[in-house]
């Protein structure tokens, strides 16, 4: 044993000593102080692209809003989670216990949504779920604290079926889907609604999420020849189907159809091109919404490119926030008072009219039915061809 | 192995009890657990220089079954602990018995294999785990004593739990490999064929050693559950064995004691520098090549021994 190596061990565990006693030490933080807003995104992961498009739809609403909130300045706090639940569990706990954050917004992964909600009650820290749609959280595990402005996965799959039940076709229509769990909710909430309706749906079929080839379920839609394909996938895998579609020559065959991330203006749109042209998608926003007039345009300004789902989830969310804080004062410290606040007045957002229910703090939403057309450039524009007003989740009873 | 430097540790953690926030608490409680698990890979990685990829399976199943336990049956410390232990220990077994069939290359993936079917299952066994949202609510620890019962979900207890098992198992481990079925290991390492010709059954010796390192792991998978009160299909996917391995190296392979080290300096990493940049991936990574280059046998154990060997 050389006596240097003593020492050079002795520097490192030093340095970590004195590391952990400055960050133990590291002070409260005042109240009286800037708002600080916690926003729990992934910029690593799967959903990488997600993340920092709802970062920036966020950041932007903190711009239009002269960076105050119920005459507070605001200081945005954004951590990521890589869309790993115990990642997310660890950023939200220092959130609250070492920035002190006043409110949470974000998270895209239903997976993480899930994980923090007990963290997240146990805390009473408000905290507003911007993205993930899981139904759970509307029902069994809502929880006085958790607003989410933004969809369950049922008040898509709904009005899905009963477009489709309406406008496309009775029976004869097959499914598709991406397995996991939000998959499941979209495709059984689309099937249960269809069936209500007095419907009946063929053949369910499922691949595993990142599926790159889709023939085995391509040559089984030539095959079947069904009046209308209900599919759900996201991001690459939605580009992916959807140019497969195209090669296997079923765009025009078939009627696709789809919960809003099959077509995200600014996640899919842009990389399927023309394969995304004819589809219909149920979602709770749309760029040509007349209620996202302005934001789509200040949105394209800022990044150059139309916003989809989560550029505009973080722009509601801060929306949302504000209008909270607008009605407290600038102070959420009193949950209660805050959370009431929340709950009375519905809230103009850029996806339209939004109000929460006080049963399980779900937003009640217009659901608009948007269909790709050619937009002024030629590339595909989700377009309004119908809005089904204020749907409701069933809520815990459901 | 010098006393005196594992020693330090003791009135660190003793000042962290005393003085930490819950926070600091319980981010320590979570490394000092996952560092357990990631000890028991040193034994195999180690030791016996059996590294697997199915690690995170034995670590994670008993997570999974203690969180069951804890929700379906409101089970305290012991039951968990016990029944975390039987869980590693026999998943160890399944593992040990398809993968010490062979060496190197294969036994990693024969490991890999095994424990990609218990994410399998956690993954699609909806009904009972949870599938991709994995298991939520679960209830506070308890220790049930005779009639009496205290409660240990405070992050002190959780932390101070977390403490003993770290120093329990380590004690276990290293008398493991002071023992003389330790030294046959390192020996199996080393010298497989000789030691084969000394009439030791080298595959059971290996066996033995997973099954060993496997109820490390499941101890500390127990406790898991009540750190962060969520258990989710990821914590048995492969890329969790990755990542220990990863932790492992940044320690030291071989020391033990550095596999905390390595588990600690990753998830501060993981934790903080993701605050400042998106791309503390890559830092990592920078990490562990510098590591790997100019500190080969990991942190705890500077200099350049491995070169001038």
């Amino acid at each position: 044993m050389r006596p240097n190596l003593l020492t050079r061990r002795g520097v490192l565990l030093g340095t970590a000593g004195v590391a952990l006693a400055a960050h133990c030490g590291a002070p409260a933080v005042a109240r009286s102080e800037p708002l600080r807003i916690g926003l729990l995104t992934s910029l690593s992961g799967p959903f990488t692209s997600l993340g920092e498009s709802m970062r920036a739809g966020l950041e932007l609403l903190i711009a239009d809003a002269g960076g105050q909130m119920g005459g507070r300045p605001v200081e945005l706090l954004v951590e990521d989670d890589g869309g790993k639940p115990e990642e997310g569990l660890r950023k939200v706990r220092k959130l609250i216990a070492q920035d002190g954050i006043d409110v949470l917004g974000g998270v895209i992964s239903a997976g993480v949504a899930l994980a923090i909600r007990d963290v997240v009650t146990e805390a009473g820290l408000p905290t507003f779920i911007s993205n993930a749609s899981a139904n759970a959280l509307a029902r069994e595990a809502a929880s006085p604290l958790v607003f989410r402005p933004t969809k369950t996965s049922w008040m898509l799959g709904h009005t899905g079926a009963l477009w489709t039940f309406q406008n496309i076709a009775k029976d004869g229509g097959l499914t598709v889907g991406a397995d996991y769990a939000a998959g499941r909710e979209y495709i059984g909430d689309f099937v249960q609604t269809f069936q209500e309706q007095g419907g009946s749906v063929g053949t369910q079929l499922w691949t595993p999420l990142g599926t790159t080839d889709f023939s085995p379920i391509l040559t089984t839609i030539a095959a079947e020849q069904p009046s209308f394909v209900y599919a759900f996938f996201a991001g690459a895998d939605a580009v992916r189907f959807l140019q497969q579609m195209q090669e296997y020559q079923l765009q025009d065959l078939v009627k696709l159809i789809g919960p809003g991330a099959l077509f995200d203006q600014e996640d899919v749109v842009p990389a399927a091109g023309s394969a995304a042209l004819g589809g219909i998608n149920t979602f709770q926003q749309s760029p040509t919404a007349p209620a996202a007039h302005g934001f789509v345009e200040a949105y394209r300004a800022a990044r150059g490119r139309l916003p989809g789902e989560a550029s505009t989830a973080g722009y509601v969310t801060g929306q949302v926030i504000r209008a909270g804080l607008e009605a407290v004062a600038g102070d959420p410290s009193d949950r209660e008072r805050f959370r009431q606040a929340l709950l009375e007045q519905p809230i103009e957002t850029v996806i339209g009219p939004m109000r929460f229910d006080p049963r399980n703090n779900q937003a009640v939403l217009d659901i608009y039915v948007n269909e790709l057309v050619a937009g002024p450039d030629g590339q595909p524009l989700n377009t309004v061809v119908h809005t089904y007003a204020g749907v409701q989740d069933p809520g815990p009873a459901g | 192995m010098r006393a005196h430097a594992w020693l330090l540790c003791l009135p660190l953690a003793g000042l962290l009890a005393l003085f930490g926030g819950d926070y600091h608490l319980r981010f320590a409680a979570e490394i000092l657990i996952t560092g357990t698990a990631v000890m028991s890979l040193d034994i195999l990685v180690g030791q016996g220089r059996l590294v697997s990829l199915g690690h995170a399976a034995l670590f994670g199943g008993a997570a999974y079954v203690s969180a069951l336990l804890a929700i379906h049956a409101g089970a305290g410390l012991m039951p968990v602990l016990l029944a975390g232990i039987a869980t590693g220990m026999l998943l160890a077994l399944v593992m040990g018995l398809v993968a010490t069939r062979s060496v190197d290359l294969f036994f990693l993936i024969l490991t890999l294999v095994v424990g990609q079917m218990v994410y399998e299952l956690a993954f699609h066994w909806r009904t009972v785990t949870g599938g991709a949202d994995g298991l939520r609510g679960i209830p506070a620890l308890a220790l049930h004593l005779g009639g009496a019962s205290w409660p240990m979900s405070g992050a002190r207890s959780l932390f101070l739990l977390a403490a003993g098992l770290a120093l329990l198992a380590y004690l276990l481990a290293r008398s493991f490999l002071a023992a003389p079925i330790g030294r046959a290991l390192v020996a199996s390492r080393e010298q497989p064929v000789r030691l084969a010709a000394l009439g030791y059954e080298v595959r059971r010796l290996r066996l033995l050693a997973m099954v060993f390192a496997g109820g490390i792991a499941g101890a500390a998978g127990a406790l898991y559950p009540f750190v962060n009160l969520y258990v989710g299909p990821n914590l048995v996917h492969w890329s969790m064995s990755a990542t220990m391995i990863v932790m492992l190296v940044l320690g030291g392979v071989g020391t033990l004691h550095g596999a905390f080290v390595g588990t600690g300096l990753y998830l501060l990493v993981q934790t903080y520098l993701s605050s400042f940049t998106d791309r503390w991936q890559l830092l990592i990574g920078l990490l562990f090549v510098l590591i790997v280059i100019f500190l080969p046998d990991g942190i705890v154990r500077p200099g350049w021994r491995r070169r001038q060997a």
